[in-house]
C-alpha cells in the first residue's frame, strides 16, 4: 500500500487518534493487515486464501535478489485479472482445482498449508510441479501447457516481464530508448 | 427563371472519395489540391491520434499485459486477429466481424481483414513500399495468363517519384531493374548481423540474389509537420510524431489544409446511384452508421477507394436496369480475379560469432531480398517468384516463458540474450484466375442491412509450387550466410487473404468486354467512376502493393481532373 493510501485509511477508521499511543509490535502488525487489504480488497476472483498460495508460489519461482521479486512486480494481482477477464470458466477451474493441491502438498510435509510452509518446503513442492510438466511436455508437447502449474508458472513469468519493476530494474526494457543501435555491446 | 421551371439541384461537390484509407486519403489529396471541392466518405469512426494512439503505452498499463482482450476478440474478431499486426494496442483499428460478416467455403477460408476508422488500413499496415517493374507490368502478356496491364512502368514511375517524395520513403539504392529504386531519404541501418549475412550472399551470389535493407514508408528525415523515425517499434498502435506514413498523418491533413475537403465519417456506402440516360453515376447512396438515416450526395465524379474487396461489393451491390448483374459490370470482371500473396516459408538459422553485440532500440523495418526466380533464367516448375522479408535478432525473456526450473536460476534466463537468429519469410506472387470470386451472398446482410459477400478463392498449383521453392531458397541463402541449425519453415501456405494484400477484384484492362477499368482506372462502362484502391490490380506482383495503389491514385486524379477541365466529364 502507498503510503498515502495507509494514511487515507488511518484518517478514514478513525486509526490516526490512536496512532501515537500504538506499540512498535501493533504499529508492525497494523501495516501487515493494511498491506493484507489492500493486496485482496482489488482481486474478483482469488480469495485471500487462495491469493496468498498464488503470491508465496509466485515468489518462489521468481524471487527477490538484487532486483524485484513476483511480490514486487504485482504478479497476484496480474494473475487474478487474467482469470477474471481472460481465461475460460474450464479453464480457471482447472487452475483454481490444482492450486488447491498445493496445501494438500504442504501438509504431507508436515506443514500446516502452502503458504506457510517453510521456502524449503515450497521449493521441493514446486520443483516437482515443475518436473511433472517438463515430463508432460516430452510426452505431449505444447498439451503440457494445459497443466494447472504450467499456467501458473507461465502467468509468472509473463506478469514478471511485463511489470513496471521487471521492464525497469530487471530487463532493462523500459523506458524505450528511442534510438537505433544494430551493434551496442551485449 | 420562369414558375414552370423546376430549380436545378446545384452540385453539392465536385468529387465523392469513397473511403478514407490508403488511396482515399491520396485521392482527397489530390483531388482538393487541384481545387475540387471533394466528399470523403468513411464508414467508421474518426480516429484522433492525440487522444487515442497508444504507441507509447507500457505493456503494465494494458490489462492483459500484451496478451490481448481474448474473449472480446473471440466473440467479435475471430477473422481479424489473424493479421500479424493485430494486438491489444491495434485491435480497435480493425473490423468487427459480428456487424461485418462474409462467408467462405467451409473447405476454403479467406481472411479479409478490414478496417473502418478514418485512416482505414493505412493506420495499421506494414509500411512496406515497393515499386513494380516491366517484368510485371508485361507478365501477363508474355505468359498468356488473364489479360494484359494496360499501363507499363514508364506510364506510373513519375507517379511512383510524385507520392515518394509526399509520404516519405527510406531505402537504399540497388540499381536493379526489376526492383526499380525509389526517391529514398536515407536507408535505416542493418544490424551487425544483417550486415554479415548480406556480406555472404553478395559473396556467394554476386547480384543474382541481393539482400538490402527494407524500403519502408517511415521517415529517416524530418518533412513538413513530421518528425524522422524514434525507433520505439509498434507503428501499427499509430505514431503520435508521424513518423510512418498514414492517411491521417500526411493525407488527410494536406487535403484538409486546402479548405476543400468535407470529411464524414459513421457513413456507410450502401449503393451508387446510376444516371442511364447520362451514363453516369449520378449519386452516392449512405447509410449513417449512429442513426441509421439514409443519405444520398452527389457530384462530378466519384473515386471507389474502399478497398478492393469491399469496393466489388459496393459495384454489386449498385446493380441496376441494364446492370444486372452489378455496376460497371458488364465484362462480369467485378468481384472476380482475387489475389493475395502466398506466405508462411522460408527459413531461420543462427549465426555464430556476434555473442558480444546486441540490438538496442526497434527498427520498424526488415530485411528484403528481391525478387530472383525467372528474372534471368527459368524456374522448371513455376512462373513468376517471390521475394524475402525478414531479419536478425537475439530473443529475450519471450523465448523463455516455458523455459524448466524455478528461482534465481529461472530469473537469470530470462535476462539472458539468446543467440543470434536469422530469418527469411516469403511472400509469393499469386496469378490472377477469374474462379477466385466474391459474389453477393443470397441472405447474409452486415448490421446496416446491406448484402454480404461469399468470398471462394484458392491457391494454384503455380503458388503451392512457390511455396515450396521459397523454403529450400531461404535454406540456401542461411547456407551462404555460414549459419547452423538452418530450419526450413514447415508451415502450410498460409491462408489466401491472410498477407492483407488483397487485389484484382476490378481489373484494369485494355478491352471492355474483359476488364472493368481502362488504364486510367476509370470504369469503362461509366466514365465518372474511378476505382483506385487494389481492386484495379491486373496482377499482383510479389511486392507489396500499397505504393502501387497510390501512385495510380494519384495519376488517375490528374486524368480526372483533365477530362473536366475540356469537360470530357
Amino acid at each position: 500500500m502507498e503510503r498515502r493510501d495507509l494514511l487515507r485509511w488511518m484518517v478514514a477508521t478513525g486509526g490516526i487518534a490512536v496512532f501515537n499511543r500504538l506499540a512498535e509490535r501493533d504499529l508492525l502488525q497494523l501495516g501487515a493487515a493494511a498491506h493484507h487489504t489492500a493486496a485482496t480488497a482489488a482481486l474478483s476472483i482469488l480469495t485471500p486464501e487462495q491469493a496468498r498460495s498464488v503470491a508465496a508460489a509466485a515468489e518462489r519461482i521468481l524471487p527477490r535478489t538484487n532486483t524485484p521479486g513476483a511480490t514486487d512486480a504485482g504478479v497476484t494481482a496480474f494473475i487474478d485479472t487474467m482469470l477474471s477477464g481472460w481465461y475460460s470458466a474450464a479453464e480457471r477451474a482447472t487452475f483454481l482445482a490444482g492450486l488447491a493441491t498445493l496445501d494438500d502438498r504442504a501438509r504431507v510435509l508436515g506443514a500446516r498449508n502452502f503458504a506457510d510452509s517453510t521456502e524449503a518446503m515450497q521449493d521441493a513442492i514446486l520443483i516437482a510441479l515443475d518436473a511433472e510438466v517438463v515430463a508432460q511436455r516430452a510426452a505431449q508437447g505444447a498439451a503440457a501447457n494445459d497443466h494447472w502449474f504450467a499456467m501458473l508458472k507461465f502467468l509468472t513469468v509473463w506478469g514478471y516481464c511485463t511489470s513496471e519493476p521487471g521492464m525497469r530494474q530487471t530487463l532493462g526494457t523500459w523506458p524505450l530508448p528511442m534510438r537505433y543501435d544494430g551493434n551496442a555491446p551485449a | 427563371m420562369s414558375q414552370q421551371q423546376v430549380p436545378r439541384v446545384a452540385q453539392q461537390y465536385d468529387a465523392i472519395v469513397i473511403g478514407s484509407g490508403m488511396t482515399g486519403g491520396y485521392a482527397a489529396k489530390e483531388l482538393t489540391e487541384r481545387g475540387l471541392r471533394t466528399l470523403v466518405l468513411e464508414a467508421g469512426r474518426p480516429a484522433t491520434p492525440a487522444a487515442e494512439l497508444t504507441d507509447h503505452r507500457a505493456p503494465f498499463d494494458a490489462p492483459f499485459r500484451g496478451l490481448g482482450d481474448r474473449r472480446y476478440v473471440e466473440s467479435r474478431q475471430q477473422v481479424q486477429r489473424r493479421s500479424v499486426t493485430f494486438d491489444e494496442w491495434s485491435h480497435t483499428y480493425w473490423t468487427d466481424d459480428v456487424d461485418n460478416p462474409y462467408s467462405t467455403p467451409e473447405a476454403r477460408p479467406f481472411d479479409w481483414f478490414r478496417a473502418r476508422q478514418v485512416g482505414g488500413k493505412s493506420i495499421i499496415w506494414g509500411r512496406q513500399v515497393y515499386r513494380m517493374s516491366d517484368l510485371d507490368f508485361e507478365a501477363n502478356l508474355r505468359e498468356g495468363i488473364a489479360v494484359d496491364w494496360p499501363i507499363r512502368y514508364r506510364d506510373i514511375a513519375p507517379w511512383y517519384d510524385r507520392v515518394e517524395r509526399f509520404i516519405g520513403v527510406s531505402g537504399k539504392a540497388e540499381g536493379l531493374a526489376h526492383l526499380p529504386d525509389s526517391v529514398f531519404m536515407p536507408a535505416m541501418p542493418f544490424n551487425c548481423v544483417e550486415q554479415h549475412v548480406s556480406d555472404r550472399i553478395a559473396g556467394r551470389y554476386g547480384r543474382e540474389r541481393v539482400m538490402t535493407i527494407g524500403r519502408v514508408a517511415v521517415i529517416t528525415a524530418p518533412k513538413p509537420g513530421r518528425a524522422p523515425c524514434h525507433y520505439c517499434g509498434p507503428c501499427e498502435r499509430g505514431c503520435v510524431t508521424r513518423s510512418y506514413f498514414s492517411s491521417i498523418n500526411a493525407t488527410l491533413p494536406a487535403a484538409e489544409a486546402t479548405g476543400r475537403m468535407t470529411l464524414r465519417p459513421h457513413s456507410v456506402v450502401r449503393a451508387l446511384q446510376y444516371d442511364a440516360r447520362r451514363r453516369r453515376v449520378s449519386g452516392v447512396h449512405v447509410i449513417d452508421a449512429q442513426t441509421g438515416a439514409e443519405h444520398l450526395f452527389t457530384a462530378r465524379i466519384v473515386f471507389l477507394c474502399a478497398s478492393a474487396i469491399e469496393s466489388a461489393r459496393i459495384l454489386l451491390n449498385s446493380a441496376t436496369s441494364g446492370f444486372e448483374t452489378g455496376l460497371a459490370n458488364s465484362s462480369d470482371q467485378v468481384g472476380r480475379n482475387i489475389m493475395d500473396h502466398i506466405k508462411n516459408a522460408g527459413a531461420s538459422g543462427l549465426i555464430e560469432g556476434f555473442d558480444d553485440r546486441r540490438v538496442i532500440g526497434n527498427r520498424p523495418n526488415g530485411i528484403y531480398v528481391p525478387r530472383f526466380r525467372n528474372v534471368s533464367s527459368k524456374h522448371p516448375d513455376f512462373v513468376r517468384g517471390y521475394g524475402f522479408q525478414g531479419g536478425a535478432g537475439r530473443g529475450g525473456w519471450q523465448n523463455a516463458t516455458r523455459a524448466p526450473g524455478i528461482g534465481a536460476e529461472l530469473k537469470a534466463t530470462l535476462t539472458r540474450l539468446g543467440p543470434w537468429s536469422m530469418t527469411f519469410n516469403g511472400y509469393g506472387e499469386m496469378l490472377p484466375r477469374e474462379s477466385n470470386r466474391a459474389t453477393l451472398h443470397p441472405t447474409l446482410k452486415d448490421k446496416w442491412g446491406i448484402p454480404s459477400l461469399h468470398i471462394d478463392a484458392e491457391w494454384s498449383d503455380n503458388e503451392r509450387a512457390i511455396h515450396k521453392d521459397m523454403s529450400i531458397a531461404a535454406a540456401e541463402l542461411l547456407d551462404a550466410a555460414g549459419a547452423r541449425n538452418i530450419q526450413r519453415s514447415t508451415r502450410p501456405p498460409s491462408t489466401p487473404g491472410n498477407a492483407n494484400h488483397e487485389m484484382g477484384t476490378v481489373r484494369m484492362g485494355r478491352d471492355p468486354k474483359t476488364s472493368v477499368l481502362n488504364g486510367w482506372n476509370q470504369a469503362w462502362d461509366v466514365p465518372n467512376l474511378f476505382v483506385t484502391d487494389g481492386g484495379f490490380m491486373t496482377s499482383s506482383s510479389c511486392q507489396n502493393p500499397s505504393l502501387t495503389y497510390m501512385a495510380m491514385t494519384a495519376r488517375a486524379c490528374d486524368h480526372a481532373v483533365r477530362e473536366m477541365t475540356k469537360r470530357a466529364l
